[in-house]
């Protein structure tokens, strides 16, 4: 699954570990899920979604 | 916006709670597994020492292996979905190579390989558990 994360971290200037600490996640996961290692789960898309103010296929996209 | 690299097991990459359970977790592994050498070799070794000694040693042990668990468990209920994917992965690992390990070790031994003794399957267990998570941390790092 491709996704938009780091893109949308960056226009916000929020750190990884700032991201993390807003998601309830470690760090090691937010930079997973931007290298395209790890899809997260739907409750954290979700988590993810609304952090961001949009849609989950806003910013994930199937390959 | 580039970011420092990760370094697992820090808590600049887990949340601090999970670094402490993590550590805690560890912590009690490792007491527990050098308080089995010692029980093991005061069993071994019992015969100049009161009849309660290795007794208690083997009371002591469980107390302490029930202790580990739980904090494992709190670690595990803990820690978010991607660390407990790693370890679900290598809790896995571990139990298929302890299992087959177990099973198969004993039937090479009366083929003539060295005796390990029960041992053997849990020695397996534990190390492939270890390695599988480390492996597993190392796969999702990088390129941050």
């Amino acid at each position: 699954m491709n996704n938009r994360l780091r893109v949308l971290r960056a226009e916000r200037r929020w750190s990884q570990a700032e991201l993390a600490a807003r998601l309830g996640v470690s760090r090691q996961t937010v930079n997973a899920i931007e290298t395209g290692r790890y899809d997260p789960s739907l409750p954290l898309a979700f988590t993810i979604a609304r952090e961001f103010g949009l849609k989950i296929e806003e910013i994930f996209q199937p390959e | 916006m580039s970011e420092p690299p990760l370094r697992p097991g820090c808590e600049d990459v887990a949340s601090p709670a999970d670094a402490r359970n993590r550590r805690r977790a560890n912590v009690w592994l490792f007491a527990t597994m050098a308080l089995y050498l010692g029980a093991s070799a005061t069993v071994r070794w019992r015969a100049g020492l009161p009849a309660f000694v290795p007794w208690a040693a083997i009371t002591v042990l469980l107390g302490m292996a029930v202790a580990t668990v739980r904090a494992y468990r709190r670690f595990l209920r803990g820690a978010d979905e991607l660390v407990r994917r790693i370890q679900t992965d290598a809790l896995a690992v571990g139990f298929s190579v302890g299992a087959v390990v177990g099973l198969a070790y004993p039937l090479l031994e009366t083929l003539g390989a060295p005796r390990l003794g029960a041992a053997a399957g849990f020695v397996a267990m534990m190390l492939a558990w270890g390695l599988a998570s480390w492996l597993g941390a190392r796969r999702y790092d990088g390129g941050s």
